[in-house]
């Protein structure tokens, strides 16, 4: 089985770029033994021409695996401006597919009722509660936080210091929000609950925002994590 | 085989004592065997409250420690033939009453009465512990303040850990004003948190303070708002549907009753 599909592959043309659906994107793998122009080249065949169908469409994010090359800033920035041409792929770095954390393998924490003052939950990994979290209850994540309900205790998410961990909920009226090291408290009075909102750090300040943008938020996170 | 109910709250003050004599009173005057259980050993009140201090000659931890039986403890009303009070030892302290020696004090009442309703002391530590134990039943007892709403919502997570049926609420000393105005919290927004069935609101009485002091529970005077509360309460607890009382001032209030009434 194996030694066939190796001969298939070693009579046809051989590819420079082979593309992957993982679970948080696409995989771009590009051949490191061939000249990076040439590699280059299929890539752009295959975004507008071959592939074309199957690129547009949905935002997905984009990952570069290139083996044993060492790409040049000068390489690095011919890569992205192919990318730049298709607005649905958001680039998000050169060093292969996401960590763990950002596949998902740890499992989530779901707890299912009201937490109540007094009660805690501490899981390594996200935490989804199907219920209110009352004042005077505490959630402390290492991943993100979901309230499907009121929350009015107190959430720390990230709490093993990840800064891109988020804390939302459907009516979001926190005593006290923390995201790794950063502490922000209620204001004095919540006129209403906000409803579907999250919270999420930028650089050291705490910012809330609207749920509708949660997904564009995470991409731009992503991207700008590229970047640097 | 009776059927015991603890009244709890977290909170000290907000008229769990009140509550047990007047529900207790209420199942008497029904018709009901009951039995009032003073947990809150040191700190006794439940006797003084029913007007019955003078009378006691044995106490809870005298039957837990095996000076004399359950029956020569039990106080009898002097209002209410079947209406009984156990009472609970003023000079010794909480530790002085187990879980075991409870829930053992417990199943035999159960077979003597109807209903047992059991005074638990403020807290939740021993004797919250002993009080709950052998129960069937819990009704939280809260009033519409921040600090009282967040004790009956601990008290709730650890009823629920100990495997009690989901436990009732009562709202004690509402002043229908100050929740017209916002300054009071609002009936929706307790149960919003606490997300329990209501079994009844009770309005501030001045009548109950009253009452209180000269050892007579309110539900005996009938014409207080109160004592129609917790006869509602007590109605609620037999399996009755009786729709909440109408917190409305004095004019609207008799109309709207006769007409709640009419409609069923």
């Amino acid at each position: 089985m194996t030694k066939s599909a190796k001969s298939i592959s070693s009579i046809g043309s051989r590819e420079l770029v082979t593309i992957k659906g993982i679970r948080s994107g696409l995989l771009f793998v590009l051949a490191d033994d061939a000249l990076f122009a040439d590699v280059v080249e299929e890539l752009k065949q295959k975004l507008t021409g071959s592939h074309q169908h199957l690129l547009s469409g949905a935002t997905v994010n984009v990952y570069i695996e290139c083996g044993m090359r060492e790409l040049s800033s000068e390489e690095q920035e011919i890569l992205r401006e192919v990318f730049a041409t298709h607005e649905n792929l958001v680039l998000d770095g050169f060093d292969g597919p996401p960590p763990m954390r950002e596949m998902g393998v740890k499992a989530p924490y779901v707890f299912k009722g009201t937490l109540r003052s007094g009660q805690l939950i501490e899981h390594d990994g996200d935490v989804i509660v199907i219920g209110d979290v009352n004042p005077g209850a505490q959630i402390i994540a290492s991943g993100d936080i979901f309230v499907m309900g009121h929350l009015r205790g107190s959430a720390h998410a990230g709490a093993a210091g990840d800064v891109r961990a988020v804390v939302a909920a459907a009516y979001f009226e926190p005593l006290q929000v923390r995201i790794a090291q950063v502490v922000r408290r209620s204001p004095e009075a919540y006129d209403r609950p906000a409803e579907m909102e999250f919270a999420y750090l930028e650089g050291e300040q705490m910012a809330v925002e609207k749920m509708a943008v949660f997904t564009y938020h995470r991409q731009r996170r992503n991207r700008s994590r590229a970047v640097i | 085989m009776g059927e015991a109910i603890v009244v709890t709250s977290g909170k000290g003050g907000v008229g769990k004592t009140t509550s047990s004599a007047n529900i207790g009173t209420a199942l008497a005057l029904l018709g009901k065997k009951v039995c009032l259980v003073d947990t809150d050993i040191g700190l006794r009140n439940l006797d003084v409250v029913m007007g019955l201090e003078n009378r006691i000659i044995f106490d809870i931890v005298d039957v837990a420690t095996g000076n004399c039986r359950v029956e020569q403890a039990l106080i009898k009303d002097k209002r209410f033939e079947h209406l009984f009070l156990l009472a609970a030892a003023q000079t010794k302290d909480k530790l002085a009453l187990s879980v075991d020696s409870m829930q053992m004090i417990v199943r035999k009442l159960k077979s003597q009465f109807d209903y047992i309703i059991i005074d638990c002391p403020a807290g939740i530590e021993h004797g919250f512990r002993v009080a709950i134990t052998g129960a069937d039943q819990a009704i939280v007892v809260t009033t519409p303040e921040q600090a009282a709403v967040r004790d009956a919502d601990r008290v709730i997570g650890l009823l629920e850990a100990e495997k009690l049926p989901p436990a009732k609420l009562i709202i004690n000393r509402i002043r229908p004003h100050m929740v017209k105005n916002g300054d009071m919290l609002d009936i929706d927004d307790i149960i919003g948190i606490l997300s329990i069935d209501l079994l009844g609101i009770v309005p501030d009485d001045e009548l109950v303070i009253k009452g209180a002091n000269q050892g007579e529970p309110i539900v005996v005077k009938p014409d207080s708002k109160a004592s129609l509360a917790y006869r509602n309460i007590a109605r609620r607890i037999l399996g009755d549907a009786v729709p909440l009382l109408s917190l409305q001032e004095e004019d609207g209030f008799f109309k709207r009753m006769r007409k709640l009434i009419g409609l069923r």
